[in-house]
């Protein structure tokens, strides 16, 4: 049945299904892993970097890009499509921005892009995005926010979710291991998201990227305690934008240790069942 | 004939007889120019077997010069890349052969030279045992049969978001007595490709044999599919063939790294 009324996106097949929008579905399980938290004073983005070739630039290989400066969005699935809807939105942004002097809200952005997607499921002669988007940030009344859409359009609020390929295993984990405790404080939230993206992860450390926004503390109030961003500053035109007041890229180092920390509570607690055991 | 929705022709069938019966009579009479492209091709589809290192073909039957008693075949990267760093790597494993073959839908053209490298399939043997391996219809034989298979193939009337891929089913033929390690393929569900012409083939020649397949989401090569197959590890003929599991995880790890394809489309 299905072959007769997947080719065309407008056709509804005889039980209720679009096709084509769950093909785009499919699409989204090729892309690697993205992890997105909401903590009580943070938000987290965590993605599974995806290997570069030699001769590529690591710098314009992004999965997690700011929509404006208080907005970040992590994707999975196509790539272009992926361009293509951050462009717009980030015009989006800007454009609320001189017509309502005001900063756009999370959910705001993410009706919008959710929208946009709908509107290539409804259309004659395209195809759906086939992206999922993860999308973080606070609003001027300093709630966190995360929100997920996916290629049929719709978008939800979320207090912790995963998409791209394994995004079932991590969301599993993530149901087991979400307590209060668990995102207490900022510390925890991020370790959380490593440990959920270490879950499925297959080289460890060194192929997670992390991106938080913290609750009003711009970048250059930190002082000591959240130290510069390494290798972020760039005046290259062709990478995308350069972080943005509120967000946080980790360093390749800063997750290292983060990681390192993460195995070695691993141990003790191992240590203490097979004490307890004995 | 009929029309679409989107204005292209289709042919629809016509119960009145085809239209195509005056054409037929033109159509069947055979050129020795024709006779002699289709005896070529015949030749070109011909399965050749022979030692890589030598580059010999070998004259005897493979099939006959290694009797075995269990034959464990792996159909596709993730069963290929599971049988070589969890079984291949304990005990040495000799090459006695591959198989070379070609037929229309193979991206070389040049058949009379294909290179080492595109041997369909390898086969070896375990050298202190060499009674593991070959594949005469023998009666006390055991076949292993590893093939993966998308997950979008799986028909169930269940929801597929509750479905928790990777996961593994097996199929077996009648003389198969040993319980399989997971759950047994339900209706409609059928077996496609090598490993069902294998398996019928044993099923026919009253040969014991398991098949386990396992439904996949990521087709390329990936570490949770094929450690999905772990359950497997412990089966009677593949219980005495695995020795080291830590090391087999670390081989894993570097095929993986060296066997990474770089494509852009997807992140």
């Amino acid at each position: 049945m299905a072959s007769r009324y997947d080719r065309a996106i407008t056709v509804f097949s005889p039980d209720g299904h679009l096709f084509q929008v769950e093909y785009a579905q499919e699409a989204v399980k090729k892309g690697s892993t993205a992890v997105g938290i909401r903590g009580t004073n943070i938000v987290v983005l965590g993605v599974e970097k995806k290997s570069v070739a030699k001769l590529q630039d690591e710098r314009t290989v992004r999965k997690i890009c700011a929509l404006d400066d208080h907005v970040c969005m992590a994707f999975a699935g196509l790539t272009a499509d992926a361009r293509v809807v951050i462009n717009k939105a980030r015009v989006e942004c800007q454009s609320h921005k001189l017509t309502v002097e005001d900063p756009v809200t999370v959910e705001y952005i993410t009706r919008f892009i959710a929208t946009l997607k709908q509107k290539y499921t409804q259309s004659n002669g395209r195809r759906p995005f086939g992206i999922s988007a993860l999308i973080v940030g606070f609003d001027d009344d300093g709630i966190p926010r995360l929100y997920q859409t996916d290629p049929s359009g719709t978008y939800h609020a979320w207090k912790a979710n995963a998409i791209g390929r394994s995004a079932k295993t991590v969301r599993e984990f993530l149901e087991k291991n979400y307590t209060e405790d668990a995102i207490a404080n900022d510390n925890e939230a991020i370790k959380l998201a490593i440990r959920a993206l270490l879950e499925v992860v297959q080289s460890g450390g060194k192929n997670i990227e992390l991106a938080i926004i913290r609750r009003n503390q711009p970048l250059k109030d930190s002082g000591t305690a959240v130290p510069k961003p390494q290798g972020h500053r760039t005046t290259d035109s062709r990478v995308s934008s350069p972080a943005p007041r509120h967000t946080y890229m980790f360093s390749a180092k800063e997750i290292e240790l983060q990681v390192n920390e993460i195995e070695k509570e691993k141990e003790e607690a191992e240590k203490k069942k097979s004490k307890k055991t004995t | 004939m009929a029309a679409t929705f989107f204005g292209e022709v289709v042919r629809t069938p016509c119960r009145a007889g085809t239209e195509e019966e005056e054409e037929e009579e033109d159509g069947n009479r055979e050129t020795p120019e024709d006779r002699e492209v289709r005896r070529q091709l015949a030749r070109k589809r011909e399965v050749r077997l022979f030692r890589r290192q030598t580059k010999t073909t070998l004259e005897v039957s493979l099939l006959e010069k290694h009797p075995c008693s269990k034959f464990i075949i792996a159909i596709g990267n993730n069963a290929v890349a599971f049988l070589s760093s969890f079984v291949m790597n304990s005990g040495a494993w000799e090459e006695v052969g591959c198989a070379k073959l070609w037929n229309e839908w193979c991206r070389t053209t040049d058949t009379a030279h294909l290179s080492p490298t595109e041997a369909f399939c390898v086969f070896y043997h375990l050298k202190s045992n060499p009674s593991v391996f070959g594949s005469c219809p023998r009666k006390n034989m055991q076949v292993t049969i590893l093939t993966c298979r998308h997950v979008t193939d799986y028909k169930t009337s269940e929801s597929t978001s509750s479905l928790h891929t990777p996961f593994l089913k097996a199929l077996k033929t009648q003389n198969f007595k040993e319980p399989p390690f997971c759950s047994l393929l339900e209706q409609p569900n059928i077996v496609h490709d090598l490993p069902a012409a294998v398996l019928s083939y044993c099923q026919v020649w009253r040969i014991p044999a398991v098949l386990y397949l396992c439904y996949t989401d990521v087709m390329k090569l990936d570490l949770i599919t094929i450690e999905a197959f772990k359950p497997v590890l412990s089966s009677k003929s593949l219980k005495c063939l695995v020795k080291n599991i830590p090391q087999s995880t670390e081989i894993l790890k570097k095929l993986m790294t060296t066997n990474e394809i770089q494509s852009n489309i997807y992140t």
